[in-house]
This record gives structure tokens, sequence and C-alpha cells, in this order.
């Protein structure tokens, strides 16, 4: 494991300020359902978690809602605008609201560990829905911004029973 | 709305009636009858496999407890319900407990049930029995090969005899390489629309590849397309069967070819699959793919899923995270799979049914009704993959407990 370190001054101020740019651009791109920019936020070994029943469980052993790699968030993103996710029709509209968002280390390696608190509303079939939890980033800082190495969604609700959570969260 | 009440529940062409559905009348019949007198699945041992172990569960929409004894392991099934004033005594969906002790004024049981505190008992004088006021069990309980079955009718047959020629096919799972765990927890699924509908839906291959098309395309892309398609329609071992008593199962090919642990020929979506067969046993307990499948119905258009994966302890521990990756990419909530039949087989079916003013208020379940075949020696009736000769089946069993009445 990388040593982490935290950040101070204006170092801290200035990451944080880049950090929170990039996550509210990502929440446009996914109330615009821009999913295929969306999906070229993720770097090439990124993993896409949405642990089920508890926040911290081990991936390996016990059973998500999503554990996805870039190639199956491939998929996903294919499906979403092939016109056959029956799940998407109609379509989700999305309201991502993104806050708290803190930085609470950098790893040797240049790694940002983030997190944030979130609030998705959906409006779909005459429902309105709220999705809400903490997002756990780990970004990589590239060019002219952050790709997301690890994007952890915890859902304060992924112990209940879930309905068509086909909406990209 | 009582105007279509004169009309069968069932026509002699297979035609079922809309409200079957959606009429919460009808529902409260079906809890009556059916989950009164059904053994109905509340635990897997794996689940609780230590002395004190519990999980709350649901039969039909009775709370019970299933706690294993530390004493001696037995496993009971007690109602969750406080003998003094009514207070759920377990609030938990899993845990260990030596005891339970209703918050509300103190009264506590052991595993099994016993009353073993009264605070203040003097205060009942000589009118409490403890010995008569444990939580009240469940009248019948009965495991086989590790799965756990309950019955609120103490004259109801024998799991075994209830199972019938369903158990051969329980069996062939509790023996998978070295026996299964339900250990990888639950994905929990719920959707507004009858739990029938998810019965229906789980032995259907004929809906599959108009509903799934988009994961028939998915695995095409991988390089790895599957026959789906070919085989629903051409393959004569691809098979519909009614085992009789409402359960049933679709099969990729004839149950002995897999017996014994060979598993060559189970391959229709990936390695993560490892039955080779949908089945249902009836009312609310599936299998299908790599999972354990059980309906919980909450109202006549309100319904909870739990999806357990079968985790065989005897496959390394590569194989196993394999399965959890394929199932969820399919299965969960988020998965291309269960999403679409929530929409279309669940939803747009209760939309479509709330059309009731149309002259043809039923849904058609007769197909391969001239082609389906009987065995006379067994009873067990066959067709093609995408005959509705297993919710044929389900659909007799529901029958004639809900016609039956509460007397029957």
């Amino acid at each position: 494991m990388p040593e982490t370190r935290t950040l101070d001054g204006a170092e801290a101020l200035r990451t944080l300020k880049d950090v929170e740019a990039f996550l509210f651009d990502e929440a446009a791109l996914l109330d615009a359902r821009a999913f295929d920019a969306w999906l070229e936020l993720f770097a090439e070994d990124a993993v896409y978690w949405i642990p089920s029943g508890a926040d911290q469980i081990d991936p390996e052993r016990e059973v998500s809602i999503v554990y996805e790699r870039r190639a199956q968030l491939a998929e996903r993103v294919w499906r979403l605008d092939s016109g056959l996710a029956y799940a998407q029709e109609p379509q989700s509209r999305t309201s991502h609201l993104v806050s708290n968002v803190r930085v609470s280390g950098v790893d040797d390696d240049g790694l940002l560990r983030v997190d944030a608190a979130f609030v998705v509303s959906e409006f779909r079939r005459d429902r309105l829905a709220t999705h809400a939890g903490r997002y756990r980033y780990v970004l990589r800082p590239r060019e002219g911004g952050f790709s997301i190495v690890l994007k952890k969604v915890e859902l304060i609700d992924n112990d209940g029973h879930l309905g068509n959570l086909s909406l990209v969260l | 709305m009582t105007s279509t009440t004169a009309t069968p529940l069932i026509s002699d062409d297979w035609r079922i009636a809309g409200r079957a559905y959606r009429d919460q009348e009808l529902f409260e019949a079906e809890m009556r009858t059916i989950f009164a007198r059904s053994w109905v699945f509340v635990a897997h041992e794996s689940e609780i496999p230590d002395g004190g172990d519990y999980k709350t569960a649901r039969i039909g929409r009775q709370p019970v407890i299933v706690t294993r004894s530390a004493d001696d392991g037995e496993v009971n099934v007690l109602f969750n319900r406080c003998r003094h004033r009514g207070s759920a005594v377990c609030q938990r969906e899993y845990g260990n407990a030596n005891h339970f002790r209703c918050a509300y004024h103190g009264w506590t049981y052991a595993a099994d049930g016993t009353l073993v505190g009264v605070p203040f008992d003097d205060g009942y004088g000589d009118r409490l029995d403890k010995s008569q006021m444990g939580l009240v069990p469940v009248p019948r309980v009965e495991r086989r090969r590790g799965f756990v079955f309950a019955c609120l009718d103490p004259d109801a047959p024998p799991l075994e005899e209830y199972l019938g020629h369903a158990a051969r096919y329980l069996d062939f799972i509790a023996d998978l390489p070295g026996g299964i765990e339900l250990s990888a927890h639950a994905h929990k699924l719920q959707y507004e629309g009858n739990w029938k509908l998810q019965v229906e839906n789980t032995i259907d291959p004929y809906h599959f590849s108009f509903t799934h098309k988009s994961w028939l395309d998915i695995l095409k892309d991988r390089g790895t397309p599957s026959a789906w398609v070919k085989n629903l329609s051409t393959n004569p071992e691809w098979r519909t069967v009614d085992l009789g008593n409402g359960h049933s199962a679709h099969e990729y090919g004839p149950l002995e070819r897999f017996e014994g642990g060979n598993d060559d020929g189970v391959a229709n979506f990936s390695s993560a699959e490892l039955l080779p067969f949908n089945f249902i046993i009836f009312p609310t307990l599936s299998f299908v793919g790599a999972h354990l499948r059980l309906v919980q119905p909450i109202s006549a258009t309100r319904t909870r899923v739990f999806l357990f994966p079968l985790m065989p302890k005897g496959l390394d521990p590569e194989r196993r995270t394999e399965i959890l990756r394929s199932h969820e990419a399919f299965y969960g909530p988020a998965g291309a799979g269960s999403t679409d039949d929530i929409e279309v087989g669940f939803e747009r079916v209760m939309a479509g049914l709330s059309a009731t003013a149309t002259s043809e208020d039923w849904v058609l379940m007769s197909r391969g009704l001239d082609r389906e075949t009987v065995d006379e020696a067994t009873g067990i009736r066959y067709g093609r993959s995408s005959d509705e000769v297993c919710q044929r089946g389900f659909y007799r069993t529901w029958r004639a407990h809900v016609e039956g009445g509460e007397g029957a």
C-alpha cells in the first residue's frame, strides 16, 4: 500500500476546487445522459462499484449491486443507448446533486482519495424517486483534470428492497 | 370491481382472468389458502450455521424467526410476536443471540421459543404458566438437504410427499460441488405488480430473446454468442416439465446427463451458470442460473423478491467470484435482466391489465397445449421449450387452492 498524506494550505484548497469541478462535470454528463463521454472519465483499470447489503463488503466473496471493470461498464453504456434497454423506456430523468466534497489524502503515486455526499432525484413513469448516499472515489490526475480509478457508490438503502435501478448513479 | 367475478378464474382453453393479478380480495384468499397450507421455504441451513444464529423470514405475510438452538442445533421456526402484548421481539434480518428479549416489558425467550423470563411475574399470581407462554412455533418444520421449509397447516402432508418429483431437482442443487451455502448474501428487489408474474417469468424461456435481446447482443459482441434462439425453437432436449403439485422446470437437456457431477453440458450463457434447469417449487421458491429466488407477496399489486447466489463450497475462489460477477450483471437490481423483466414482464403487464373494461379481460396461457405429452407412469407433463407447460402446472395447483376455498 502506498503511503497516503493529507493536503494542507493552498495545495488543499486548489485540489479541492479542481476535484469539485471534476465531480460537478461528471454529474452534468450523467444528467445529460452523455454516457459515452461519462465512460471516457474512467481509467482503463477502473472499477465502478455499488455494494449490496452493506458499504463494507468483500466483493470477491459477497454479492454487489454492481461491480464492473471498464469493459463491463462499456457494455452497460452501450445497452443504455441501444434502444433495447426497456428498463430505460421511458428514460429516467435525473438530477445528480454532489456536495460535502472532501479530499482525504493523496498517495505517493499521486492518486487522490475523495468522498462526497450525493442525492440523485429520478423521475420515471410518473414516479419521483430519491437515491442518496456517499460516493468514494480514487482519482488519478491527468492533463486537464482527472481519470476515475474507482467510483464506489454507498447507497443508504443498499440493504433495502430496490426497484428498477437501471439509471446510472 | 366485482363485474367479472362471475367468469371463471381459468377457462377450459387456458385463459386466466385478469383479476387473478390485481384483485386484492383474491390475494387475501391466496393468503388464507395457498400460504396457509403449502410448504414455504424459510431458510437454508448455511444462513444459520451456528448455535444461536437466527434470521427473520415470512410465510406469506406471517413474520417468523428461524433460529438454531445452541444446545442441540435444532432449527426452530417461531412467530415473531411477544405473547404478552404482541410486540415483534426480533428486529434484525440476521444475527446471533442467546435469547430474544421484548423491549416493551422485558419478556425473554430462548432460541427455541421457551419463555424464560417475565419481570415482576408475581403480578400474575397463579395465572401465568410460563411453559405454555413461549413464542408460538409454526406448526410444521421440515428440512431437506439443508433447505428449511415451514408450513402453517398442522395437517399438511409431509414435505417429501409435497415435493414429489421436484425433490430430485432440489437434490441436484444440494449436490453441487462440495454442497452449497448462501454465504454471499442476497439481492433484494421490489416491483409494483402481482407476485405470480415473477413466478411465471422464472420458467418462461419464450420471453428471453425478446425482452432480453440486448443481453444476447452483448454476448455476441463478447465473442460468446448464445445459441438460445436456435435451441428454443429446434432443440428437443430443451423442454418444459410439469412435475405436479405446482412444481415445474425448464430443462436445458435431460437431468440425468448432469447428475453425478458432470457439468460438461451446462453452458447456457457462461461458465458461471450452475444449473441445467430453471426450477420452481410451488408457490414461491425457485432456482435460476446460479441463484435461489424467493418471492414474497406484499399485496395484489406489490411484490418483493430475494435473490441469493448459490455458492458451491467445492469451487475455487475465482470461480465463486465469477459466479457473483455474472449474477450481478444480469440478475441484480441494476442488472440487464431483472430491470427489463420488472419493466416489461411486471409493470407493463399491470398497466395493461388495468384495461378492465375490455370484453377480453384475460391472459392467454395455452401455448403448446395441443403438443404437450404426459408420462402415464409418473403423470409428468412435457412440452417444448417455449410452451407454457410450467405455468399451467403452477395454475392448476393455484386454482385448486383458491377455488377449493378455505375448508378444502
